[in-house]
Order: structure tokens, then sequence, then C-alpha cells
């Protein structure tokens, strides 16, 4: 490990170096986001290593997504919370 | 007319003439001299006529050699026809064996190069300090030996080494010693280095009257043993370091190497015949377990307690693999044989892979339990029986990984689990007994020390089986390895989930849980017998954390590092990995500074209450840096110590540790890749003062905006998990804590 094949940090490294063009032509507002979805690749790292995939930057796409995913349904339930509050509160103002 | 004598093994070394030297502590205080007849054995295999050629050549040496053609078991390839050549006089075996490998480089030699000590642990079951019975004749040859105690008994009978203590007044490497103390049970002298006529008819009297087993030292390999022997030979006056009138004292040069990702060095050694010499600053993990460490590491690995100190953990564990191999008939090989089979690139992602490491969930978690798998990849090598030979014997490891079955069906352990086998329940038996025993009796010490040696030696085995030198590494065999512990890794989180715990962190072989209510050890004992179950390994609960801090990356606050935490246990006890405490080149005043911030915060009951310390806190810094700004930090600790890791000329930027070895190299006193340079910063240039330079240094030069910076960063790190990561009420925090000083 690390001798022979690179260590999954290094290939992400070297993911992210080869997008630097990429990154650098994006405008400051896109390359805070662009920033976020490596950190939520990093995140998942020991789960790419493991899955061994040939093409890990697929592994480090669907981390990208899942950590994605992650915030969404975080969201939904804040919104489903603050919707029931609001109701709660409706129904309480209409009493 | 025969004499029996029973006793203590001190040493064993080859006779110049025949046979081998051995040193007893006889139970009537004597210590002996014996002789054994001991001949050695080594064998050569290759083609045919290279082996006839071997034959002529070994027949015209000057010495008796009988040589015969014999077949012996290669771990490898089983039954081989080789070419036997022994001798009587095992002293003369290296010297002819450079001839061989040097005439016959295309030959395979086995047993060759071999430890007379391990060579007579397969023969006779010896090692260091061992109970022994003899029976001997008139002129001391050995008729019979026995062993008496185990090298796998708990407690062992203690030899009454008398011992003699050799200290400077001050380290050599930093200031010229003025004088040299020698102290023994019953005498202590003082040699004035000053004085022109040195007495070291002194010296030779404490031999005489004491005659020490064990002599330790400090800085003896680099300092004191060169000084005493030059003055010796200047003054014609002989001192008996070696108990054996005809023994040499035996010297190894210094020598600089790249192992594990860093230059380490190695200070050169003198060895000495029937007594035994341990230099505290050039033996290896001293700090770590002390004498009681280094002698459980000879007993275990058999080689002899001056040697054992000096080399690594994996030469232990070579040495270990070697007398399991002679005693099981299996040939030594002189050199690693076996390479890496041809892989395809998906079977190199697939198998080239190291153990499990998550990233933590960044932040301060309460009532968290770290599980532990004993010692799991020993364990794993033991359990599934993976060893060279057994790897890939059955089916292909990635399946037989699935279903956690073993490399072989047989009974029959491989070399390696055999090896480590007695070894891993030794150390199962000694950890339970320390969980038992109070800290304040007498056996506690020994037997923390004694794992403390098991624990490196196990560390170690894991690593050999894909070393590039190890006699018996496969690569194949340490992929195994951690094929299986990734998949008992996975198994215990599984496990840990469906019984509604939340997974922090996974860590190789240790997992970090945590349930809402689940405070005491009792809650965590289904989880434990739940992996149990799905593993078939043991597990055990290594603590519970009032609570515990998993920190971001400096670079990136929302990444975390999978090795920088630290936490405070329910019984107090505190925790840290990866933060300055840790860090070697942290210097003493900051790495004490960040222990007490951190035994403040172990106080507090729990996380909620974390935030309640920050005054006294407070009062700390504030002590710390005006100390620091009034110039009352003592310099020692000040000072960094970095590891030399290129040549002067190799550096790009004058960076401080540059500036620190041009000085040493100006003083005379250059240092060698491995060694380590302390300095401490100072402003302007040079950037940094080399502290064992010889000479003083003007406290007006160092650099406190530097320690200052060093010292906010320790700060920072540790009262981090307070802050939450809001960096709002960091400032806040920042400005209360530093209020007074702005």
């Amino acid at each position: 490990m690390g001798n022979v094949t690179p260590t999954i940090t290094d290939i992400l490294h070297a993911e992210e170096a080869n997008l630097a063009k990429f990154r650098r032509a994006l405008r400051r507002e896109d390359q805070i986001v662009f920033d976020d979805l490596f950190t939520a690749a990093y995140k998942h790292r020991a789960a790419a290593a493991y899955a061994g995939h040939l093409l890990p930057f697929e592994t480090f796409l669907l981390a990208m997504q899942i950590e994605d995913h992650k915030e969404v349904m975080h969201l939904r339930a804040e919104i489903e919370n603050m919707r029931k509050m609001l109701e709660a509160f409706k129904a309480k103002n209409d009493e | 007319m025969m004499n029996e004598y029973t006793g203590w093994l001190l040493d064993l070394y080859p006779h110049p003439e025949s046979g081998i030297a051995l040193w007893l502590l006889c139970d009537d205080g004597q210590r002996r001299y014996l002789r054994q007849d001991f001949p050695v054995t080594f064998y050569a295999a290759g083609q045919s006529h290279r082996l006839k050629d071997l034959w002529k050549f070994l027949a015209r040496q000057p010495i008796p050699i009988e040589l015969s053609r014999t077949e012996r078991r290669d771990l490898f390839t089983g039954a081989t026809v080789v070419l036997a050549a022994s001798l009587d006089v095992p002293a003369l075996l290296p010297e002819l064996f450079q001839k061989l490998t040097n005439n016959f480089p295309d030959l395979n030699f086995y047993d060759a190069d071999l430890h007379i000590a391990l060579r007579h642990a397969a023969m006779y079951g010896t090692f260091p300090l061992a109970r022994c019975h003899v029976t001997v004749d008139e002129r001391g040859i050995i008729y019979e030996i026995n062993v008496l105690d185990s090298k796998w008994d708990s407690d062992i009978e203690i030899p009454p080494l008398r011992i003699l203590t050799i200290e400077t007044d001050v380290d050599p490497t930093h200031d010229q010693p003025k004088q040299i103390h020698f102290q023994t049970k019953r005498n202590c002298i003082t040699l004035d280095l000053k004085k022109a006529n040195l007495n070291l008819g002194l010296l030779n009297y404490l031999f005489k009257q004491d005659d020490p087993d064990l002599i330790i030292t400090s800085h003896g390999d680099t300092w004191l043993m060169p000084l005493l022997l030059k003055l010796s030979e200047e003054q014609n006056q002989p001192l008996p370091f070696n108990r054996d009138p005809l023994g040499e004292i035996r010297y190894k040069k210094e020598r600089s190497y790249f192992a594990y990702n860093q230059v380490i060095y190695r200070g050169q050694q003198f060895h000495f015949a029937g007594r035994m010499h341990l230099d505290i600053n050039n033996t290896v993990m001293y700090g770590d377990y002390g004498l009681d460490g280094v002698i459980e590491m000879a007993r275990v690995t058999s080689l002899p307690v001056q040697t054992v100190a000096r080399v690594s953990p994996g030469t232990g564990i070579s040495a270990m693999q070697i007398v399991t191999a002679l005693e099981n008939e299996i040939l030594v090989p002189f050199r690693k044989e076996q390479t890496e089979r041809a892989k395809t690139t998906s079977q190199l992602f697939r198998e080239d892979m190291g153990g499990t490491v998550y990233d933590p969930i960044i932040g301060l978690h309460e009532d968290v339990a770290e599980v532990d798998f004993f010692s799991m990849y020993p364990s794993i090598m033991v359990k599934f029986n993976i060893s060279p030979e057994t790897v890939n014997s059955k089916n292909l490891t990635s399946e037989l990984v699935t279903y956690l079955e073993g490399m072989t069906d047989d009974k029959e352990l491989g070399l390696i689990p055999r090896t480590l086998a007695p070894l891993l329940e030794k150390r199962y038996r000694l950890k339970n007994q320390l969980f038992t025993l109070s800290r304040l009796d007498c056996r506690y010490k020994n037997y923390k020390a004694k794992t403390a040696a098991h624990k490196w030696l196990l560390v170690t085995c894991f690593g050999y089986l894909g070393y590039k030198n190890a006699r018996f590494g496969k690569i194949e065999a340490h992929e195994a390895v951690t094929a299986y512990g990734r998949e008992v890794l996975l198994r215990a989180k599984e496990a840990a989930e469906d019984l509604g715990f939340r997974v922090l962190h996974l860590y190789v072989d240790g997992m970090w849980v945590k349930q809402s209510g689940y405070k005491k050890a009792e809650d965590f004992q289904p989880l434990l017998n739940e992996i149990q179950k799905r593993t078939n390994l043991p597990i055990a609960l290594d603590g519970i954390y009032k609570w515990v801090a998993f920190l971001p990356s400096k670079q990136n606050k929302k990444v975390a590092v999978p090795n920088r935490y630290f936490g405070v246990f329910q019984d107090g006890e505190i925790k840290t990995r990866g933060i300055e405490t840790r860090r070697h080149d942290t210097p003493a005043f900051i790495r004490e500074t960040q222990m007490q911030i951190l035994e403040i915060l172990a106080n507090a009951p729990d996380a909620e209450s974390l935030k309640e310390c920050l005054p006294e806190i407070r009062a700390l810094i504030l002590e710390k840096q005006n100390a620091l700004r009034l110039g009352l930090v003592p310099p020692e600790k000040l000072i960094v110590h970095q590891t030399v890791s290129k040549n002067l000329n190799e550096y790009r930027t004058p960076v401080p540790a540059f500036s620190a070895l041009q000085q040493l190299e100006y003083a005379g006193k250059p240092l060698r890749l491995g060694q380590t340079v302390r300095l401490i910063y100072t402003l302007g240039m040079p950037r940094a003062h080399a502290w064992d330079a010889g000479n003083g240094l003007d406290p007006r030069r160092v650099n406190l905006a530097r320690y200052r910076q060093l010292l906010d960063r320790a700060v920072d790190t540790v009262l981090q998990p307070i802050t939450d990561g809001d960096r709002f009420w960091f400032t806040r925090v920042r400005q209360l804590l530093f209020l007074d000083v702005l």
C-alpha cells in the first residue's frame, strides 16, 4: 500500500490538481462550491479505498453526491419541522 | 570427575579455538566460565556442477569442514537437495561465509549467517538469563545442559545481577564532562578528568572487588568507552571490561539507514565478553520499557541482552522466526528469495491496500467508548494461519476473507503463526493480570515493561511480512493480513450500528462508539460479545471517555484528521494523539503548558462544564506568557529536537536546523543522518542556536515571538473543542483569554 499503488489520499490530491485549471477559471463563488465538493470527497476516503475501484474518481463523485444528499435530507427535515411548527402556530392563532 | 551446577545463563559467544564459551551465574554466587562443543552447519543449494565446485573449494580450506549431501526442507519449495558443511569452530564461519558469497554468488546459502545464540536456542532451548542445570567435566566442558524455566513464564526468578553504573557529570554531547562516576552496590568512585594523571588502577580495583555482570552507562558507546579504552592504552593499564581474559571487546561501527520513511541512526557499539553492556542512550525503546523490558526482549527473542538492546524490534521478531525455523528443521535463507507475483492493475487496486481508517466526526463527544481488538494483526495471523507458505494454498484470499475462513484447513500452523502464538498468549495473560493488579503491586511495573516489549515485537511482525529484506516475508501474506483486518473492522462497525450505536471513528483496530444513555462498562458488554461472535477475535473495552475531541485539519477545518484527538477517560486518564504534547519536536515548555491545560480540563465532571474551566486556564496562560516574556523559562525547556534528515550541502534555505548543524560542524561536533539536533530559535541570523555547539546562549537572543506563536497554537489546539468550531465564539474565547496582555 502506497509503495506500488498510490494511496486514496494521493489519488484525490492528484484529481484535485488535475482540475486546478478548471477551478481557476471558475468564479470566486463557484470556487467555494468546488472546494466544498472536494471536502465532501475527503470525508469518504476510507470507503473509496475499501471499494478498490479502478476509476476512483467515480467513487469521489458519489461521495460528493452522498454529502449533497445528506444536506438535502437534513434541510428537508428542517423544513418539515418548521412547517409543523408553523401549522401548530397557525392552529393556535386560529383558536 | 563430573560437576553439576545450576544457575542463570549470562553470556554465550563463539570461542576462538573451538565450540562456544558460556558464562553461568551459579546459585553459589560464582560466575563460571564454561565451554561446550558446538559444531555449526550451513547449507548450499543450486546447480549441481556449482555445488561440486563449492565442495572442492571447502575441501581445500585450511580448517576442518565436514561435508555431506543431504535433503532439507525449504519453506516454499519443500524438500531440497543441499550440500551440508559443518565446522567445529563457529568463530571461523563469518570469515568463511564472506569468501563463499564472493566466490559463489549464484548459489543459495542457508543457515549461514545466524547468531550463535539463536543456534544454541534452537538446539538446547536456551535464552539469555535462562535457569540452567549443567553437567561439566573438570576442564569446564559441558556434557549436558538443561533449561529449567520457560521464556513464556510470567514470573521469573530474578538473577542477582551485580550492576555497575557509569555516568558523566554532564551530557557529553552538550559539554565536555569533568568527572565520571562509577557506582556499584558497595562502592562509588569518581574519576576527575581534569587531573593530568588519571588513576585507572582505582577502576581495576572496583572491577576486582565487585566483578559486575551488567554495566549500565550513559553515552557509553559513543563517548565513554572510546575515552576509557584510549586512556587504558596510553597508560598501559588494561581495563577488565571483558570478564573473559581471552575475549575481545566487540566493536560495531555507527550507521544511518532509511526505514519506515525516516532516517534512523545507530551509534557505534561496544559489546563485552562475559559481562553485559547497556548504553541507555544507545538502547532502542529504553525509555519505553527500561531494563525489565530489555531483559524480556532478550528472553523471548533469544538474542543476547547487549545485542537486543541495540537492535530494532524487527530484528527481534526475525530472530524468533529463525529459532522456530531451526527447531522445525526449516532452512533459513541468507537472503529473501520470494518476490511478489505478477498482478494486473485491477488486482493491485483490490489487494494492495492498508487498514481501514475513517475520518472521525469532528468535534467534542461525550460518553464515548473506545473498543480495541487485542493485537489485531498478530491475532489475525494466528487465527487465520497467515504465513508466507500458507497464503493462497487453498483458495483466493479475497474469497476466504469474505467468510473469515483460515488460509488452510489443517490445524498445523505456518511458521509465522507458530512463532507468534506463544508470544501473543503470554501478552494476553499479562494484560489480563495487569487489569486485576494494583498499581502498587511489585509486579505491576515489571508486567507493564514486559507487555510494552511484546507490543513492539507484535507491531513489527506484521510489517516484517512485507519488508523487502525479511527472510520469511511475502507481500501476499502482508496483504492478506490487512484484508482480514478490513473485514473484521467492518463487521465490528456493522455490529455496533445494528445495536444502535453511532460509530464516531474507525482506526485500523479500534472503534469509537456512543449511544445515548450508555455510560458504564456493562452497557457496552453486549456490543463486545456481538463483535467477538461475528469476528472470532478477542476485543476489549479500552475505556469510556468522559469526553473526547476529534480535531480538524489545520489546512481545512472541514476535513478531519484520523489520528489527531484528545480526551479524558472516566478514571481521569488523559489520552492524546497527534497534538503538540505527542510531537518530538515540541519544546518541553510548550508540551508542559498544553498538558497542564488538559489536566485542568480533565477535572471538569462532563463536557458541559468544560467552559467553566476557562478562567483557570486563562490564569495559567497569562502566567506562562509572562514567564516567557520575562525570560523566566529555563533555556533547556525551549530546546527544539529535530532529526537530521539531510546533509548540510543538501539544504536550499537557511532553516534553523541548517544553522544549528552548521554551528555544530564549526564546533567539531558534526552530526550524522538520523541523529537529533537540539536547537533554540533565535532572533536575526543565524535563526537558531545549536544547544550542543559548546558556546553559551545570550538570553536576549531567544526569539520569544516564535515561542509565543508556538504557545498560542498549542493553546488553540486544546481549546478548540470548547468553542464548538464556532469562529465567532472562538474569537471571544481568545479575547477573554488574552485580555490582560492586550
